[in-house]
């Protein structure tokens, strides 16, 4: 169904769009925060060699302490399995040299000199003894890899492996070597000094610090060879971790180094220039000016590992300027990632992330050159360092247009892999990387149902659920927990935005996956409670609503059984169509005293007292899917239009409550009258003076809906009209605002639906000066759409007889009315030539049967407002798909302030009288148990 | 039966032991309530103090496990499972009264015409 598809797809593409840019977005920080950890080792580190020359007894010590953090952490795990001699001494010093590198940089940043330099004392006195830092070192190195590697021999063999020599550039090499001692590895002793500190360490890191230092015993590792740019960004952005392991070494070599200064630069650059070029540039700046002036080569960023030792041990000088240091290249890049040696795995997959950082030719040629396959594979690797860096390569290459990488990711079943990581990790930063390369994943529609199928489920029990707060079975003694804007929650929840628009089967699984629909909501209600409701997850919900109330009244399952008949709605004027009550689930009939619990409405909503709206009562509260329709919803989604100030969020709630006001059976009926009772109709109303074009072409269509309705036509019409007309361009210049096409479609649409067979209605569009504007705009407007449009509403004008003697006064004409476009016939189903855009954005029930995706008739297809009048598509994100990304940096960042919405425009007289006066009190609750 | 905040309440109170019928999925007693100390106690129908904020069974299905049970529209629910239904919210007792994990619940309830049968039979 080309219709469908067009329908869904833009709500896809909504997603997809707004994921695409914002993702991106989201996705580069991302990328850039994993990129970071690596890099900055490799800057520390050089900083370092360079100190380290000239003040080796200051660097070691303070390598010393970050070692020992380090360490600490990771002993404990390793431990056991290191081997007693191994040397391990060499590993450890690598580890203490990139650890010590880092929080160079970072520390200087961040850390207290004090702390560091009482650390690193201590550590010193412990390291002292060669023999026993080794010691140390092998236990740490426990892992197997490392005893192997530890011989000089195995180093040769790695190299061998690998095939090219420099492979101790590399992070590992250095570790390795010790023995070599014709490499440049780091003196033996610093390598060592570290490990006798590590003991110590535990106690020091034991706090917080464990996790991060987890990590950035791996970071550490591989960031020495690359930039530090990255490594700022993370910090900045989301990691702590990091920030802990600098204060404990990196204040104090700063301060020896006499870093600091650079540091701060490094900060501001690493998070101004996320482009590689930049990164490029970043890792030799470091290199000349802060640290190793002499070493100053550009190429070495990688190298940034051997020039560590160097620094430290005395012939160091002589191994930068060897010539036979080089960066390894792609292929040998690759080539360590499957290297006997974890170590070797985590740096080389931690270069690799640096390397395809804003670089697509990089990413392409890793895909080619079969690295996709070996760092999935790496995701089930054991080590927490292997698999996160593994991960955080996966999502480099992830983003971006290119979506071969991403097939390629799925190609080598990456998808279960990474689900499969999610449900054994507990670690945060690795689930950020998960749920971020999904979220990138997402965006691309062949893999959304992949995704679905693999990790919906876990994704909600994983992320979603406990991060929203929601119980499903809730200690009633307990308060209700609020939800928690972690980024992993919103990775998770722009993935599932993505994959929500995927069409009707996407939208089912989604539905009627186990408390997803329960843990959004009570996000979203948390978010109202605490007013927080313009991040970035609030509006991923809300879009994930908005997708999934799309063309309920259809899809959900039972929804036969509240279709309401045909004649009902022509009869939905006044009073609306009485509904039985659903006899499954309620039994017996009402007794005489149940006046008063009759009208009674379940907690918070279900009014069954309006005028004559008698909702259905349930033996149960509502739970899953039934929530989406639950006319308690609509006091949500109008407290996030009253709230919030993210374009995107508002347009997504506007749009949730277009769909579930458009459809054929008795649930919209009651949220339409529910709008009403809940004093909504101001609130669209004022949000029509949105600067937003978006915004305003989604409360347009929810008005619109909201106008089948009788009640709500006839206040719609007497209140809300000036603001639809003010939205018009006039002859003589666009409107203020210069909506775009589709929006002006959607204003004129809904005029018309509100005057049709509304006299009164039609009288007020006169009054309100409307008649010029629409004249102006079926003569002369550019766009064949908006022509039809307008013409459509003057000859629904021109129809009502006792008005045209008022028009003539006016000095109109029946030529006004009656333009070339406009040969059709009056009612709104009939209309000529455009009917099937009409249609579109018709919610009347005969449309919608008519074709299912009934939007999608030819004509109207992607531009249109929504296959069905009422799908909140979004129209935006087609286009970007199709073509600019330019357009995506202003969607990103949503205008934090709309001053012109805020300040009261609105009329005192419409928001006043918007409000239907006979709305009662809310009626007591009456539950069923 | 009216009720001054803190001091005890005495009342002619019957034990209703409810066992839950399985209906898809949920499983039902067949009855529903109202009231609760965050509703409007003004617009109950069934309280003698229109200042009362318990719960009261408002409508009992027919043939359901609460009529089975003994359950009458009207009763004011005391306790569940031994909980205080006196001082909660609607919401509160509504789930007190649901928990899938109980199959059956027991119910303290009271009502005008058990006080005014135990006065008859007292003086009887």
């Amino acid at each position: 169904m080309p219709a469908e598809l067009t329908q869904e797809q833009s709500p896809g593409n909504q997603t997809s769009l707004a994921m695409m840019q914002e993702p991106q977005e989201m996705v580069e920080e991302t990328v850039t925060v994993e990129e970071d950890p690596g890099t900055p080792t490799s800057h520390v580190s050089i900083v370092t060699s360079e100190d380290g020359t000239t003040r080796r007894t200051e660097t070691k010590v303070t390598k010393m302490v970050k070692t020992v953090t380090t360490r600490t952490v990771r002993q404990v795990p390793l431990g056991p399995d290191g081997l007693p001699v191994l040397d391990g001494s060499s590993p450890l010093g690598s580890y203490t040299d990139s650890i010590d590198r880092r929080y160079l940089k970072n520390g200087e940043r961040y850390l207290p000199p004090q702390a560091s330099s009482t650390l690193t004392r201590s550590y010193n006195s412990y390291g002292e003894g060669p023999d026993g830092p080794y010691r140390s070192f092998h236990a740490h190195d426990a892992s197997g890899g490392y005893g192997g590697a530890e011989l000089p021999d195995g180093y040769g063999s790695l190299s061998r492996g690998i095939g090219y020599r420099p492979r101790y550039a590399y992070v590992p090499g250095n570790s390795y070597r010790p023995e070599d001692g014709s490499y440049t590895l780091p003196s033996r002793r610093e390598a060592y000094g570290p490990p006798g500190a590590q003991p110590q360490v535990p106690p020091v890191g034991s706090g917080p610090d464990l996790t991060v230092s987890s990590r950035s015993q791996p970071e550490r590792f591989q960031p020495e060879p690359y930039g530090l740019e990255d490594d700022n960004r993370s910090l900045g952005v989301d990691d702590e971790g990091y920030e802990l392991d600098p204060d404990y070494s990196t204040v104090t070599r700063r301060l020896p180094a006499g870093v600091p200064e650079r540091s701060r630069p490094h900060k501001g650059r690493a998070y101004d220039e996320p482009s590689e070029g930049e990164m490029i540039d970043e890792r030799i700046p470091y290199i000349h000016g802060g640290y190793a002036a002499p070493l100053a080569q550009p190429e070495r960023g990688s190298m940034a590992s051997i020039d560590r030792l160097g620094k430290r041990s005395p012939s160091i000088d002589s191994i930068r300027k060897d010539p036979r240091w080089r960066d390894p290249d792609l292929p040998e890049v690759i080539a360590m990632l499957s290297h006997p040696i974890d170590p070797v795995k985590s740096n080389a997959a931690a270069y690799l992330q640096h390397l395809c950082y804003e670089n697509d030719k990089i990413k392409k040629d890793v895909r080619h050159l079969k690295g996709i396959a070996i760092l999935v594979g790496l995701l089930d690797h054991p080590k927490a360092e292997v698999h996160r860096r593994a991960c955080g390569a996966l999502r480099n290459i992830s983003y971006g247009r290119d979506h071969e990488n991403k097939v390629a990711i799925k190609g080598c079943d990456g998808i279960p892999a990474l689900i499969r990581l999610l449900r054994k990790t507990s670690d945060m930063e690795v689930r950020e990387l998960i749920t971020g390369t999904l979220w990138n994943l997402s965006s691309y529609e062949p893999l959304k149902m992949v995704i679905i199928n693999h990790g919906l489920q876990t994704l909600t029990n994983e992320v979603i659920v406990p991060h929203s707060g929601w119980e499903s079975e809730p200690n009633e003694d307990s308060k209700p927990r609020d939800a928690e804007w972690t980024t992993v929650f919103k990775n998770t929840s722009g993935c599932l935005r993505n994959v929500s628009s995927d069409g009707a089967e996407a939208r089912r699984r989604l539905r009627e996956c186990d408390g997803l629909v329960d843990a959004l909501l009570h996000a979203l209600q948390s978010a109202i409670g605490k007013k927080d409701t313009d991040n970035k997850s609030v509006e991923n919900c809300v879009c994930i609503m908005r997708n999934l109330s799309y063309h309920v009244h259809k899809e959900v399952p039972g929804a036969d059984k509240y279709q309401e008949p045909e004649a009902s709605q022509a009869a939905s004027t006044g009073a609306l169509p009485r509904r039985k009550k659903d006899d499954a689930s309620c039994f017996g009939s009402k007794k005489a005293k149940e006046d008063w619990f009759s009208q009674g409405k379940k907690n918070g909503g279900m009014d069954r007292n309006f005028d004559t709206l008698d909702l259905p009562k349930r033996s149960e509260s509502a739970k899953g899917f039934e929530l989406l329709y639950q006319p308690e919803v609509v006091r949500l989604y109008l407290s996030i239009l009253t709230e919030s100030q993210n374009f995107n969020t508002l347009e997504a709630a506007a749009g949730a409550l277009q769909n579930l006001s458009a459809g054929t059976w008795m649930w919209s009926t009651y949220i339409r009258a529910m709008v009403r009772k809940e004093r909504g109709l101001p609130v669209l109303v004022e949000l029509l003076q949105s600067d937003s074009d978006k915004v305003v072409r989604a409360v347009s269509i929810a008005l619109r809906n909201l106008s089948m309705d009788r009640r709500n036509k006839d206040l719609i019409g007497s209140y809300a009209m000036a603001e639809l007309v003010r939205n018009l361009p006039s002859r003589q210049q666009r409107t203020a605002k210069n909506l775009e096409e589709d929006t002006v479609v959607a204003v004129l649409n809904t005029i018309h639906e509100i005057v049709t067979d509304s006299a009164e209605n039609a009288r007020s569009l006169v009054q309100t000066q409307g008649i010029q504007k629409l004249v102006g705009i079926s003569k002369s407007s550019q766009s064949m759409r908006e022509m039809k449009a307008a013409s459509h509403v003057l000859q629904m004008v021109w129809s009502y007889k006792e008005l045209r003697g008022a028009l003539q006064k006016d000095g109109w004409n029946k030529s006004h009315f009656q333009t070339a476009a406009s040969s059709a016939p009056k009612g709104p189903k009939g209309t000529p030539g455009k009917a099937g855009y009409d249609d579109s954005t018709l919610p009347l029930v005969e449309k919608t049967h008519d074709n299912e995706r009934c939007g999608s008739r030819d004509m109207i297809p992607m531009d249109e407002l929504g296959p069905d009048g009422y799908s909140t598509i979004d129209h935006r994100e087609r286009k970007y798909r199709a073509g600019d990304p330019s357009g995506d940096a202003s969607e990103k960042e949503p205008l934090k302030t709309d001053p012109a919405r805020k300040p009261p425009h609105r009329s005192n007289r419409a928001s006043v009288n918007l409000v239907d006066g006979r709305d009662p009190k809310p009626p007591p609750v009456d539950s069923w148990v | 039966m009216s009720y001054v905040p803190g001091q005890p309440v005495t009342a002619v109170v019957q034990r209703v032991e409810i066992h839950k019928l399985r209906q898809g999925e949920n499983l039902i007693l067949g009855f529903s309530i109202g009231g609760g100390i965050d509703q409007d106690p003004a617009q109950n129908p069934f309280s003698e103090d229109k200042t009362d904020k318990g719960i009261y069974v408002t409508r009992v299905s027919e043939g359901g496990p609460a009529e089975v049970a003994g359950l009458q529209i009207g009763d004011k629910i005391m306790q569940v499972n031994g909980w205080d239904m006196t001082m909660v919210t609607h919401d509160q007792a509504r789930k007190r009264l649901t928990k899938r994990s109980e199959e059956v619940v027991r119910l303290l309830v009271t009502r005008q015409g058990l006080q005014k049968a135990v006065q008859q039979s007292m003086l009887a």
